[in-house]
Order: C-alpha cells, then structure tokens, then sequence
C-alpha cells in the first residue's frame, strides 16, 4: 500500500463529507425563502404587525435561523468542526450529539448481531452448497434467495412478530421498554436485552445469511476453478484442507467488499424493523424527528450515517487494498 | 421532413423488432416465462382493477362491517378500521405498486444509461465530476434520505418517483460505465473513430446498442427494488395518504391490532402481493442475465460434454462462442472485483 494511495483516498473522503454536508445543510432549505417559517406561532387577532414581527425574530433565534442563509451555513459549519450537530427542537431541546449517543448502542446491538450471525452461518452454508454444487444443498439455497429477496425483510418481520410473538409466545412482539431505561450491567439485564432482540435479529438474519451464503457459494465456485486448486487436490490434500486451507481463503476478497458494505448500512439499514419492534434505536430517533419536522435532529443523524459509512469505506478499501494489492484507488468500484 | 420522417419510421421499427425479440428469448426461457405470466396477471388487476374488484375500496358507500373474516362474500374479509373489501384493496394496490416500480425503473433506466455512457465514453472531467457524485449519493443511507425528501416535498406520487429516480441511478450508471470502457476498446468503435464518426453518432449507434441488454435487466432488477423500497415507505406511512397500496395496507393491519385478533390473512395478503410483484420482476431480471450470459445456463449440453474439464477452459469456449461472454471475461480477469449488475441487487436487497 503506497503512502500517495493513502493520501489521496483520505482527502476524497473529506471532499465527499464536505459535500454532504453541504447537501444536508441546503436539503430543508429546498422550496422554502425562511425555513423558520414553519414553526411561527398563529398571530392571535389582538396581535399587531410590529408585535408578530417580534415574535418571528424571536422565533428565528430560538431555532439558530437568524441571519442570512449563508452566515447559517458558515455557522452550521464552524459548530460541526468543533463537533456540535446543534440542538434538537425536541422538548427540553438535547443536544443533537447526545440524542445520538443514547440510541446508537440499541442500534448497534441489533445491527452488529445481525451481521456476525449472517457472515458466519452464511459462509459455512455457502462453502457447503458450493461444495455439493447442483445437488439439494445448492438448490436449497438457490430457493431460498430468491425467496427471501423478493420478500421484504420488513414482512418477514411482521411474520415473524404475528406468529412467534402472538400466536404461540415465544418472543416478545414489542420491545420492553423497561429494558432502556434500568439497564445496568447485570447479566439479567443482559440476557432481557438479548430476549427482547432475539425477533428483530432474526427477521434481518434470514435475508443475510442467505445473501452472504449465496455470494461464498459463488466465489467459491469460481475458485475452484483455478489451478492451485487442481495442484492441492493432486497433492492428495483432504477435503477439508482444500476447502479451507485453499478454496475459501481465496474466495474471501468478495465478502470482504460485501462485508465493508454492510458494516457502512450498520447504523441506518434498520430503520423499518426498528418500527416493528418498537426498537429504541437510530431508526425510531429518525422517524420521530420526521413526525415533528425536527431537521437538525434529522439532518444531524443523516451527517452522522455518512460519516459512518465514509469511514468504513475508507477502512474496506486500505484492509482490501492489503489483501489485494492490484486495487489501487476507485478501481474496485 | 420526409426524410426525418422515415428515420424515426426507421428507429421506431427497430426498438420494436427489439422488444419483441426480447420478449420472445424471455418467453423461451423457463424461469423468465414465469416471471412475464406474473406480470402479464398483475398488469392485468392493475389496469382493469375497477371491473375485477367487486367492491370498490374508495367509495364510502361500500364499506361492510369491520373486521369481518373471509368469506363468499368478502374472499379475504374486511380491514379492521373502516370495513374496506381487501380482497379489492389488494387489486388496486397493484396499481401503486406497479406503476412506481416501473415508472422509476425506466426513469433510472435513461439517467444511469445516460450518464453512464457519458462517464464511460466521454472520460475526463465528465468521468471524474458523475463519479464523484456517485461517491456521494452512495455514501448518504437512502431510505433516511428519502424520508427527508418526502417530508420537505410532500408525498405525491410524482415527489416519490422523482426522488428514487434522482437518488437511485448510481448503481447502474457504474455498471453502465465499467461496461463501456470495455467496449471502447473494441475493434469496431475504434474503426468508426478513425473513420471520423462523431462522438454522438458513436454514442448513439455502437455504444447505447452495445449495453442495452444490460439496460433491459437491470431496468427490470431496478424496479423490483423499488416496489420493496415503495412498500417499506408507504408502510412508514410516508408514502401517498390517499392512494391504496400494499404497504399501507400491512402498516394498517399491524396498528389496527390484526395481529391480536389473530386476522392473519389481513397481513399476508398485502405481504404475498408484494412478494409475487418483486418475485416476477427479479425472475425477469435474473432470466435475462442467463440469456446474456451462457456460463450461467444451466443443463445446457455444453456444460455435460465438458464437465470433466476445469473451468478455466470452460470459460474460453464459451468465450470463442460468444463476443458478450468474452467482455465480461476480461472484465472480471482485469481485476475489477464485481461482476456486472451484482451492484443492482445488492442495493436492492439493502432496503
């Protein structure tokens, strides 16, 4: 990995997050002259002109849109450098960054399980279907991808929540809330969260699993094509040391690019599920800020997402570029 | 005028010499006849919903009792806050569904082909300006975006047709682009640059012709993503209030507590509608990737005569057989790691 690589991809990062910023900041302004106007309280009919006016202006302070669109964005921009995403205009008005802080864990405990489960039984399925190619196994898995992309995972879930959840009880359909605010901890606290997670994880698992299975099954396939592998089959290696020792190790350069892509869809990928659930995660934060036209909140968790995800593209391409190195920069895309 | 005339005469004929091929390489094809009898059924409910539905679910006046189970009457029972037919709902909410999906995919279709070309032929600050664009939209989670987009400009139709078109051709503008740096390269749009053709006429004639399978594919793959994404949106309630649609229909069912009353078939009706138009449209997509690329046949005599032989040689034979094949051969050797149209599934699946 050359050092200019590194340069150049990192400065690409920070233009392309500067301009999403920029998109983000100008994306509420769209069709309106004063974006304040939306929260204007009714002029009573006692009130005169001059008086309304104050209580425009005052308005405008109160939610930081006093001055000219531009003096807004150069503000919205000096706060962001110092790591201030504004305040929310919810009730008590939080700080943007601490109404983020509070429900990013949630979202991580469903998203980062999801992807853990669906990389690892989904490769140990993939790597088996690829193996018995054209048998039951394969065609199992052929089935049920198409099966479960054509299904939305949403629909799953609510499946899921209706006869799990309702008919026989096995899960909870609706998040304790509870489990929130007493969490410490505890191994009890723990093994709630655990329980109450167990549905959301499972209906996002099923359309993982299949997907990452499907995709090993392929690049397996591919590799066993190659002629390292004819000389470790000639060598008298076992099957299972061509599997694993040489098959899949070689196979794995495109579940890392899908695994980097997941890991950047880990914060905003569950937002439907989230719902379901009744799930107290990024998702819900996001949903409720729409609800109440809150768009620093709204703006502040979609800078937040991109910066995520710009940072774990930036990492997929350095950890892809080290196990490849004939990718230099853009040519993987 | 004669003259401009008989061109467009000219061009009309050959795009539908072209459909009608396509449709009968698809009708060949086993899966692909699947997918094409779904639609053709689906089509069918959307376009004369009000002679086939025996309610009609708009009008006030034919609201029965609420929350009735499914009977001769009423084939799938009535929804539990206003007593509408769904059986009826379910045929008119192919309505939504179909005519974003398709609207949209074909919107994406002409911006990512447009644009992709662009990148592709064209190169330079054009390349480098639409694939820095692609950087960012990729990079910004879209569902949220799309909320946002909706919030600030209303949730009509039109607003949501443009807002998945404007965000959602990134994907196929990179497969578009990688495709015709490929062909670029080729003999023949070489010859006709030396022979002093414009880069329009280049564009035009060699180009667009070159990657329009490819087009047809990921338009029909594109669409079925979009009725996913369509259905997770209006079940957010984010969609269009008034129309009818599968995913207000399931998002209706579940806060009207169909789940407690134990009212299953209010849920998977709407779920099996969704599931049958994405599932036609996919099986579409996938059969045409199949017709396209003949190392993905499968049972074919070719595969059984050299099964014995590693695929490596495989792959050279089929490369000898077909110019298409042999593109996306270098394309994958060249070291670039996706094959072509992977890109679409993925972000279909994401949402």
């Amino acid at each position: 990995m050359k050092a200019s690589y590194v340069i150049k991809r990192i400065l690409l990062t920070i233009f392309i997050f500067f301009v999403v910023v920029t998109l983000c900041f100008f994306i509420p302004r769209i069709g309106v002259t004063d974006p304040a106007s939306r929260y204007y309280p009714p002029q009573s009919a006692t009130m005169t002109d001059e008086e309304y006016e104050i209580i425009k202006e005052l308005t405008r302070k109160q939610y930081g849109l006093d001055g000219t669109t531009f003096e807004q964005y150069i503000r919205y921009m000096g706060q962001l450098f110092q790591g201030d995403l504004g305040t929310s205009y919810q009730s008590g008005s939080p700080s943007v960054i601490d109404c983020i802080a509070e429900c990013l864990p949630w979202t991580l405990v469903l998203s980062v399980t999801n992807l853990l489960i669906s990389l690892v039984i989904g490769v140990i399925i993939g790597t088996m279907a690829a193996w018995k190619r054209g048998r039951w196994q394969d065609k199992a898995l052929l089935n049920a991808s198409t099966f479960t992309t054509a299904l939305p995972s949403f629909f799953i879930a609510l499946l899921l929540s209706f006869y799990l959840g309702f008919e026989w009880e096995i899960f909870p359909a609706y998040t304790d809330q509870n489990m929130v605010s007493g969490f410490d901890w505890s191994w009890q606290a723990i093994s709630t969260v655990m329980y109450n997670a167990a549905l959301p994880i499972f209906s996002m698992a099923i359309g993982g699993i299949v997907s990452y299975g499907q995709s090993t099954r392929n690049s397996v396939i591919a590799v066993s094509g190659d002629e390292f592998i004819l000389t470790a089959k000639a060598k008298g290696l076992s099957n299972n040391k061509v599997i694993y020792g040489h098959t899949l190790r070689n196979a794995m350069l495109p579940i890392v690019t899908q695994f980097g892509m997941n890991i950047s869809g880990l914060i905003g990928g569950s937002v439907v599920i989230e719902k379901i659930f009744n799930w107290n995660g990024m998702g819900t934060l996001f949903l409720t800020a729409n609800g109440n036209n809150d768009y620093p909140l709204m703006m502040g968790i979609m800078i937040f997402m991109s910066a995520f995800a710009l940072v774990a593209n930036l990492l997929t391409d350095f950890v892809y570029s080290l196990l490849d190195p004939r990718v230099t920069l853009g040519e993987r895309r | 005028m004669k003259d401009i005339l008989r061109k467009t005469g000219k061009f009309l004929l050959h795009v539908l010499q072209g459909i009608g091929g396509f449709f009968k390489k698809l009708w060949k094809h086993k899966q692909g006849r699947v997918g094409l009898i779904i639609v053709a059924i689906l089509a069918v409910c959307a376009i004369f919903a009000p002679l086939i539905a025996p309610y009609d679910p708009y009008d006030v006046t034919q609201r029965a009792e609420k929350g009735l189970s499914p009977s001769w009457q009423h084939l799938l029972g009535t929804s539990i806050t206003t007593g509408q037919d769904i059986f009826s709902m379910l045929i008119y909410g192919a309505r939504s569904s179909l005519s974003i999906g398709v609207i949209t995919g074909i919107t994406i279709a002409v911006l990512g082909s447009l644009l992709g070309i662009a990148a592709g032929y064209l190169g330079g600050w054009v390349d480098t300006i639409i694939m820095r664009i692609v950087d960012v939209l990729l990079v910004i989670p879209t569902l949220p975006l799309v909320i946002v987009m909706t919030n600030v400009l209303g949730t009509s139709y039109v607003v949501i047709v443009i807002v998945f078109a404007a965000f959602g051709w990134t994907g196929l503008a990179r497969v578009i682009r990688s495709q015709v740096i490929l062909i670029k390269n080729a003999n023949y749009v070489k010859a006709a640059e030396i022979m002093g053709a414009s880069r329009w006429y280049v564009m035009w004639r060699h180009i667009l012709p070159a990657v329009s399978n490819l087009l047809i594919m990921s338009t029909a793959l594109t669409s079925a993503g979009i009725m996913v994404a369509e259905a997770g949106l209006s079940f957010l309630g984010l969609g269009n209030p008034e129309a009818i649609s599968w995913g207000k229909m399931l998002a209706d069912a579940q806060s009207s507590g169909a789940m407690l009353f134990g009212h299953w078939w209010s849920i998977l009706a709407p779920g099996v509608g969704i599931f049958l138009a994405v599932y036609s449209f996919m099986r579409i997509g996938l059969a045409m990737e199949e017709i396209l690329n003949p190392r993905m046949r499968k049972g074919s005599n070719m595969l059984k005569v050299f099964k014995h032989l590693n695929n490596t040689y495989l792959d050279e034979v089929f490369a000898s057989m077909d110019e298409g094949s042999k593109l996306s051969g270098e394309y994958i050797s060249s070291g670039a790691a996706q094959p072509p149209a992977s890109g679409e599934k993925d972000e279909s699946a994401g949402s």
